[in-house]
């Protein structure tokens, strides 16, 4: 037992000797003796904590004050515990804010609205998509794209020893590291090729008249059957023109799609995964630029598929690249027509947009041919799609040894030059 | 006795020792204010020296909004929220994650007419913290996960209902009626003991139940120890066979696969074999019967 010894000690100080220790005596006997007089109750310190059980709904009747130890204060068996009161702070604190619940906000509104953002992990991918943007979708590029590829085979001169250096600096010479990670080397892959591309300046002036923008926001709203759209978030880099891109299909083509069926998914729900919103801003339409930009018309819009936050399959990567081309053509028709929907637009308005994770690569036209997405019936947008090209097969650090046979040897392996022919194509598409 | 206290607190007052009970500095203050020494010391509270002991081992269970997302389990090692065993044998093994079965199959999506529903299946997998495997599937505006049937396959569509007619239906591997609605001697799984209250029998990998009879506004199911079980004809079944029909088939090989699943070595002391040990015939136990008993609603 200690705490007689320090009482006694604390006696011994009390009668004058050594101020010093009878200051720190005294602490220590009154920690023991509260220490004494609390450990009667074993079960009053104990931390275990046992599962959360469902209190018992607590009756209130109206008129009837309870008689609680409030002012005892100490627990009185038989009395009520009393309700701590709720303490609010008289000066702004922003760390302890606590919103009001969505109810009581003043962007409340009665009907839901969906987002699609560029996290958003759309369950059925393309289809979806396409659904919700009352798109046709075409599985190839349009033939004025793809003749204009199988001409460029030497606008640069040394093209293909070229874009293999570019593929090399971003697989193997921009690190110090044995490897380049994928994040990385996607990214620096980009760059290169629009680097490669932009030196085609002076033959092609039209290419001056560009520029290259990204982390810009984009909103806009609409609505499909009943349900109020909008599309929120920043996809990546864009390729802003003062010139809009020429149109791809003709007007009699345009007509046509009013026989094409959109693909349904039944028994899924088409606003699967999308966030319902219930506190949200009416008729957001902003093209991420302001109004006097002098570069307003969306060129190319780019992907990357591998983000260092969040992960997308392929699929749902193609469905985002389809949604976020339909929100730059929107907004950017909305901001020429005003927001009332049309049936079908006069000049339509054309958006590209290419993804990549390094290796493979994506491109997309969409075209925006009407506003009013209410409805299944009428003319359609639509969307010409190349989905998985492999821009080359293999790009080894170390060879692939099986069986003491090399089966990929090291270096870039594979590479396939109409891939960058298509990529060129698109970059120079209203420049040519 | 409140008296008493009081009257012990005011001799407390009293006592030689009181003035020991205060700091230097507090007795600096009694010399000064006089009036209220005593009833502070009293009064304070004393410090807590230790950390917070409060342990969070089974927070991620408290969850009130159902997610497919998997959930990080910490393991228990079989003590309860005492810190002492509870279950023996359960310790270590590979880091698992929970993956939330919504066993009440008949869950209408809420704002939406109570009417027979379809579902896809999105995807068939392995779940670490069952012996089944299980499936994704979707419909509607939501997801979630169930226990998957023997041919369940991605891209299926399997339906729900609620409905029994008068005539039984014809039913297809991984639907889901009431036991009711179901001809005599169908193969279920996911037996309800009370309607909505969520399967409960029949769920291990490979399993099946028989429906035996329907008597009565009640059904028997066999299940798959051979007892019998009565339960009221809406209770919600799949109709088929639990998937990884060949789990009673894999080879543990070595000891230390035990381990990595979070089994333990039972003890090694020797104990006299009793009654446990050699052959025993003993008469199937009597049907069990959950018809009489109050029904929960379904939430």
């Amino acid at each position: 037992m200690a705490a007689p010894s320090s009482l006694a000690r604390c006696q011994l100080s009390q009668t004058g000797f050594l101020r010093d220790l009878s200051l720190l005596c005294a602490h220590r006997g009154i920690l023991q003796t509260q220490g004494r007089s609390i450990s009667g109750g074993q079960t009053f310190f104990s931390a275990r904590k046992a599962p959360l059980r469902k209190e018992p709904e607590k009756v209130e009747i109206p008129g009837l004050e309870l008689v609680t130890y409030a002012d005892r204060m100490h627990y009185v068996p038989g009395l009520n515990r009393p309700k701590p009161q709720k303490w609010e702070r008289d000066f702004k604190d922003p760390r302890y804010y606590r919103s009001p619940p969505p109810t009581m906000m003043k962007l409340y509104k009665e009907k839901p609205c969906y987002v699609y953002n560029q996290r958003s992990n759309v369950l059925e991918g393309v289809p979806q998509a396409a659904w919700l943007t009352k798109t046709k979708v075409i599985p190839t590029l349009p033939p004025q794209l793809l003749s204009l590829a199988e001409s460029s085979t030497d606008v640069i001169p040394n093209q293909e020893e070229r874009v293999q250096n570019a593929i090399k600096q971003a697989r193997f010479w921009d690190t110090t590291e044995t490897r380049t990670p994928k994040e990385r080397y996607s990214v620096t892959l980009l760059h290169n090729l629009l680097h490669l591309c932009a030196s085609l300046q002076p033959s092609h002036p039209a290419l001056s008249r560009r520029i290259l923008a990204e982390s810009y926001d984009l909103g806009a709203t609409w609505t499909r059957g009943d349900e109020l759209f909008q599309i929120r978030g920043r996809s990546g880099l864009i390729h802003c023109s003062m010139d809009p891109l020429p149109v791809i299909s003709e007007r009699s083509e345009v007509h046509s799609t009013a026989d094409h069926v959109l693909e349904t998914f039944y028994p899924v729900s088409p606003t699967i995964d999308l966030q319902k919103l219930y506190v949200y801003k009416e008729n957001i339409n902003c093209t991420g630029f302001l109004d006097g930009c002098l570069y307003p018309h969306a060129h190319t819009l780019y992907f990357f598929e591998v983000e260092t936050q969040y992960r997308l399959r392929p699929e749902q990567f193609r469905a985002k690249m389809v949604m976020f081309a339909f929100g730059n053509a929107l907004a950017r028709a909305h901001k020429l027509h005003g927001t009332d929907p049309q049936p079908l637009l006069d000049r339509p308005i054309t958006v590209q947009a290419v993804g990549t994770n390094g290796r493979i690569f994506q491109f997309m036209v969409f075209q925006l041919n009407t506003t009013d997405l209410s409805g299944d019936d009428g003319v359609k947008n639509q969307i010409w799609i190349d989905e998985d090209v492999e821009l080359y097969d293999f790009a080894k650090v170390r060879p692939l040894i099986k069986k003491k046979v090399v089966q990929v040897p090291a270096g870039l392996a594979g590479y396939k030059p109409e891939v960058f022919r298509k990529f060129l194509a698109l970059y120079l598409h209203g420049a040519v | 006795m409140m008296a008493v206290s009081c009257l012990s607190r005011a001799l407390r007052s009293l006592t030689v020792s009181q003035s020991a009970l205060l700091t230097s500095q507090a007795l600096a203050r009694t010399t000064l204010r006089p009036p209220q020494p005593s009833v502070t010391v009293e009064q304070c509270r004393g410090f807590i020296t230790s950390a917070s002991l409060e342990q969070y081992r089974s927070d991620w269970k408290n969850r009130e909004k159902y997610t497919v997302r998997p959930i990080g389990m910490k393991k228990t090692g079989g003590r309860d929220h005492t810190g002492k065993v509870r279950t023996h044998g359960i310790g270590g093994g590979h880091k698992q994650k929970y993956r939330w079965i919504d066993f009440q199959r008949l869950r209408y999506e809420p704002e939406k007419k109570e009417e027979p529903f379809d579902e896809k299946v999105v995807l068939v997998r392995y779940d670490p913290c069952r012996s089944a495997n299980i499936a994704l599937i979707s419909g509607g505006n939501r997801k979630r996960w169930i226990i998957a049937t023997e041919n369940m396959q991605a891209g299926d569509i399997i339906r729900t209902s609620g409905v029994i007619g008068r005539m039984a239906v014809s039913t297809k591997e991984g639907d889901a009626h009431p036991l009711g609605a179901l001809p005599v001697g169908t193969l279920v799984n996911n037996l309800e003991t009370e309607p909505g209250k969520g399967a409960q029998y029949i769920r291990a990998a490979g399993t099946s139940g028989v429906l035996l009879r329907k008597v009565n506004g009640t059904a028997i199911v066999q299940l798959p120890s051979k007892q019998q079980v009565q339960v009221l004809e809406t209770c919600v079944v799949t109709v088929g066979r639990v998937s990884n029909i060949d789990h009673n088939k894999k080879i543990i090989g070595k000891a230390g696969k035990n381990r990595w699943l979070g089994i333990r070595p039972s003890s090694g002391l020797w104990q006299r074999k009793g009654g446990w040990a050699g052959r025993k015939i003993k008469p199937l136990p009597p049907m069990k019967s959950y018809v009489n008993r109050p029904s929960i609603s379904a939430n």
